[in-house]
């Protein structure tokens, strides 16, 4: 194999795309598209912080506007926690549109992530959104073999091959040459995109935001590459071993629906029939009747708050509550918001072990379909994966039993002992300077090292897929005919 | 009769024509049976939501006797949209929005648009129901049976043996494609068939408008494809244009347009109205407690009678959480129009391009489109606001738990309303397959 040969087939392959007309139709075409795909995305990413930011801020300004309070009625006037989107979503959407944006964060409950994009979509939403991601992953590879798919084909059905291989060019000088050829063409697509991402970044990202949003998009852009590389080989293969043109194009075409459309549509399909999700009913009474057998501080009689009691009266040294030297009932919710909140993270977590479950179907399945890999690898470190929504429930979860537990302690310390029950009136209650010493929620993105770990399957097998792809290469140039 | 039998013998000769025909109907049954799945899935949460509300109340009550205001804190009521066995052919909306809904008497803006557990993935990759085989696979099957109808013959050259021996080449192209039309014909009634024995469907104007619109539609793609392979290109040429077609109508378009509503239309009414009702209600702990029930008697005169009770805490306390739905009515308002705006948006860009349009009739007819999940909305709203009258009083006269009756409060169901022009499904379809006759006529002349 000689390097010059190759780099013949290369400039060879190059000139033959880039004198055809069509190409630069089709080239055009892309260009639009991508300029349609970048406006949008950047539009949409910046209107929709925007309005989340905005609406944090009028949520916390009617936090802070609150007046001297019983500290209870402020865990219930609660506050919100808006999702931000992370700013290499103006790349990859991913998940955005199907994931909640807001959480409204109270004592006692845990509330759903509501007004998600698909809650006031049509059913249209399902045929897609075009973004920049879309455009590297799905169109380009469908460019590549509408450019690559007559290559060797072609060749073949008109006898320059022949002459080729008998001018001392060998199979594996022909097949790695088209493929980097290919690959060189792939640039034309995957350059501009890039420059397009860095710009924005640099533009309309979050600068105040440590996101390692640079060492995210270098392994976006190094999977991409590897992407296409994958996609280039596996072109020329396919053309290599079809006997005629028209059958590597249908061959390609063919490929293109089952990996991209059939493939990852049944395997989330069969996650979701082999792992079904709970009802929202089994899981919320699940969880009610644990509390319950745990402790119900609404039952006079329960003996776990009852023992309770009895050991903090024994501590202090007193017979009622009302001597002890802090509020009792501000004590009792400390205790009942531990416990709800500790089973609701377990079953939580069970839940979500589920959707991972489905999930993993889908993960898994990079390995047989590059496509699958590219996209994973892509979303996880855009930030807009499922590991992202689920870490930012966790963490407004987390803020909201902060929240509800400063707000007992509050209680415990400046609501005298004397008030058993009751959070209504002007007479107990906590000085509003208090409201504003707790902190806003700030979303702050999924932590770069844990992407990486979400991430790991789709590195694995797009490494896999470069070497299959060195291999098939090198497996079709012994096993490659002429005629 | 002979030419007919003679096509059909020769266009099902061909293994492919087999093993894409079985495949396509293999994905249908499938599409079957995941949306009998779903439909199942709603059948065992509301058992649940049946067995657990009885027990619900008696708990309650034995808890709360004395105290029913406390009790009505705690107390939900369900209210289910029971699915029409027909969105098991197209889910829709339906995995988004939940169906089965538990309600408190509380502010109801505070809990009206609560999610289901849902996995966001499940949704990203939508449902691979029958609707999504007739939409995307269907017509990928035309085109595979027609796109080398004409060029093979000109290929293989029996081309020329035809135009001298039969009486008009239109009266050779024609039966071909009747062949193969009737075999996709076949397919999608065997499929409709199926589907009515796994989801016990009733045959009825839904049932059989879905299929007629789903044989417009694969008639849509007949005359697609016969307009492309009229221009006599080869085959390849034909297969290469014919899917980027596919390419363009199926993922292309849709994905533009919902980039561009999404965008062009945002919905921050939604958080509004959150902060809003949220506000409506608890910021009244604070203010003149008169003002607030003086408030709620403009709301509800009737409950004058109970006055301006000093002492007392639940007739406050709800009129309170009543503030929260009335102070946040001009959000709400402003949210739902929003919401109709982007569905009329929707609407009239799908009415142009019959896979969108399809898609959305399908889903209206099976009682899962969003105008039909905002009118469900509107029903709960309905319901809430019967159980507050009713609750309301007894709260107000501090009766006893156990003077209610709560058998009576089993869940109850919605039954989504399919309101459908009957013209307005078919015409985007019918229009769209007339256009591609009419301007394939002056190709045939030149066959």
């Amino acid at each position: 194999m000689k390097w010059a040969n190759i780099r013949l087939f290369i400039i060879n392959f190059w000139c033959n795309v880039t004198t055809l007309k069509t190409f630069y139709l089709l080239y055009s075409i892309f260009i639009l598209l991508t300029a349609f795909a970048t406006v949008g995305g950047i539009k949409n990413h910046i209107t929709q912080n925007n309005i989340r930011q905005e609406h944090q801020i009028k949520a916390r300004q009617s936090w802070e506007a609150n007046p001297d309070k019983h500290p209870h009625r402020m865990a219930h006037f609660g506050t919100f926690a808006f999702r931000i989107s992370p700013s290499l979503g103006i790349f990859d959407y991913g998940l955005e549109s199907f994931t909640g944006n807001m959480v409204f964060l109270e004592a006692h409950r845990q509330n759903s992530v509501n007004f998600s994009e698909a809650t006031f979509s049509t059913g249209m939403l399902r045929f897609g959104e075009l973004n920049l991601a879309l455009l590297l992953q799905l169109v380009v590879p469908l460019i590549l073999f509408f450019i690559g798919f007559s290559s060797i084909a072609a060749d073949r059905e008109n006898g320059t091959l022949k002459i080729l291989l008998s001018q001392g060019a060998t199979w594996k000088e022909i097949l790695f040459g088209k493929s980097i050829g290919l690959f060189a063409i792939s640039m034309l697509f995957f350059i501009p995109i890039l420059l397009i991402v860095i710009i924005a970044l640099m533009v309309f990202g979050d600068q105040t935001i440590n996101d390692f949003r640079w060492l995210r998009l270098l392994i976006i852009g190094l999977g991409c590459l590897t992407f296409l590389f994958i996609v280039s080989s596996l072109t020329i293969v396919v053309s290599t071993n079809s006997s005629t043109s028209k059958n590597a194009l249908l061959r390609l075409l063919g490929i293109w629906l089952l990996l991209v459309v059939l493939l990852p549509k049944s395997a989330q399909a069969m996650g979701n029939y082999w792992f079904p999700t709970p009802s929202k009913l089994a899981f919320q009474s699940t969880i009610e009747k644990e509390a319950i057998q745990k402790g119900d501080s609404h039952n006079p009689n329960d003996p776990h708050y009852n023992a309770l009691r009895d050991s903090v009266l024994k501590v202090h040294n007193v017979s009622k509550v009302t001597d002890l030297p802090f509020n009792y009932s501000g004590f009792v919710m400390r205790e009942g918001e531990k416990i709800t909140s500790t089973l609701y993270k377990k079953h939580h977590s069970k839940l979500v072990n589920i959707y991972k479950s489905q999930n993993d179907v889908t993960r898994f399945s990079s390995f047989v379909n590059p496509f699958t890999a590219i996209k994973q690898l892509s979303m996880t470190m855009a930030g807009t994966d499922f590991s992202s929504y689920i870490d930012f429930q966790n963490k407004a979860d987390d803020y909201r039993y902060q929240l509800a537990q400063t707000m007992n302690e509050l209680q415990m310390e400046y609501i005298s002992p004397k008030k058993e029950s009751g959070s209504e009136g002007k007479t107990h209650v906590v000085g509003h300077e208090h409201w504003k010493e707790f902190q806003d929620f700030k979303h702050k993105p999924m932590a770069f090292s844990n992407s990486i770990k979400e991430a790991f399957p789709a590195l694995i097998s797009m490494l896999l897929w470069t070497i299959g792809a060195f291999g098939l290469l090198l497996f079709t140039s012994k096993r490659a005919k002429a005629i | 009769m002979i030419l007919y039998k003679l096509f059909l013998q020769q266009c099902i000769r061909s293994k492919e024509v087999w093993i894409s025909l079985l495949l396509i109907t293999l994905l249908g049954v499938i599409g079957i049976i995941i949306g009998n799945k779903h439909l199942e899935r709603q059948q065992e949460a509301i058992a649940e939501v049946k067995t657990y509300q009885e027990q619900h109340f008696d708990r309650q009550v034995s808890l709360h006797n004395e105290n029913l205001g406390l009790l009505l804190y705690y107390a939900k009521f369900a209210y289910i949209n029971n699915l029409n066995p027909l969105s098991g052919l197209s889910i829709g909306q339906a995995d988004v929005n939940p169906t089965v809904k538990r309600i408190t008497i509380k502010t109801f803006e505070g809990q009206k648009y609560d999610t289901d557990l849902v996995n966001p993935m499940n949704l990203q990759s939508g449902n691979l129901d029958l609707s999504f085989v007739i939409i995307y696979l269907f017509p990928l099957l035309v085109i595979v049976l027609t796109f080398n109808l004409l060029s093979e013959e000109t290929e293989t050259g029996t081309w020329r043996l035809v135009v001298i021996q039969a009486k008009s080449k239109l009266g050779f192209i024609i039966p071909k494609l009747l062949i193969r039309l009737m075999l996709l014909y076949v397919v999608l009634i065997f499929l409709f068939f199926i589907a009515k024995l796994i989801l016990n469907l009733s045959l009825n104007f839904q049932f059989f408008w879905m299929l007629g619109l789903s044989m417009l539609y694969v008639l849509f793609w007949f005359t697609l494809t016969f307009f492309i392979i009229s221009f006599k290109k080869s085959s390849g040429f034909n297969a290469l244009l014919l899917l980027s077609v596919w390419l363009v109508l199926i993922v292309f378009i849709p994905a533009g347009i919902n980039s561009y509503i999404s965008s062009k239309y945002p919905v921050p009414e939604a958080l509004n109205t959150a902060i809003a009702q949220r506000d409506g209600y608890h910021v009244k702990w604070d203010t003149d407690k008169l003002a607030t029930v003086k408030k709620f008697y403009k709301h509800y005169p009737q409950f004058k009678k109970y006055g301006y009770p000093t002492d007392g805490f639940w007739l406050w306390y709800y009129a309170m959480q009543q503030m929260g739905d009335d102070d946040s009515k001009k959000e709400r308002d402003a949210l739902n129009e929003k919401i109709k705006l982007r569905e009329q948006i929707s609407k009239q860009i799908a009415s142009v391009i019959p896979n969108m349009h399809l898609q959305l009739v399908f889903n209206q007819l099976a009682g899962t489109g969003m105008s039909q999940q905002m009118d469900y909305l509107e029903a709960t709203d309905v319901f809430h606001e019967k159980l507050r009258l009713f609750f309301y009083p007894k709260i107000f006269e501090g009766k006893h738990a156990d003077t209610i009756d709560w058998n009576q409060f089993t869940p109850e169901y919605y039954k989504a309303q399919i309101a459908l022009q009957p013209l307005q499904g078919l015409a985007t379809l019918i229009i769209a397959s007339v256009v591609m006759l009419l301007i394939s006529i002056p190709m045939m002349r030149r066959l």
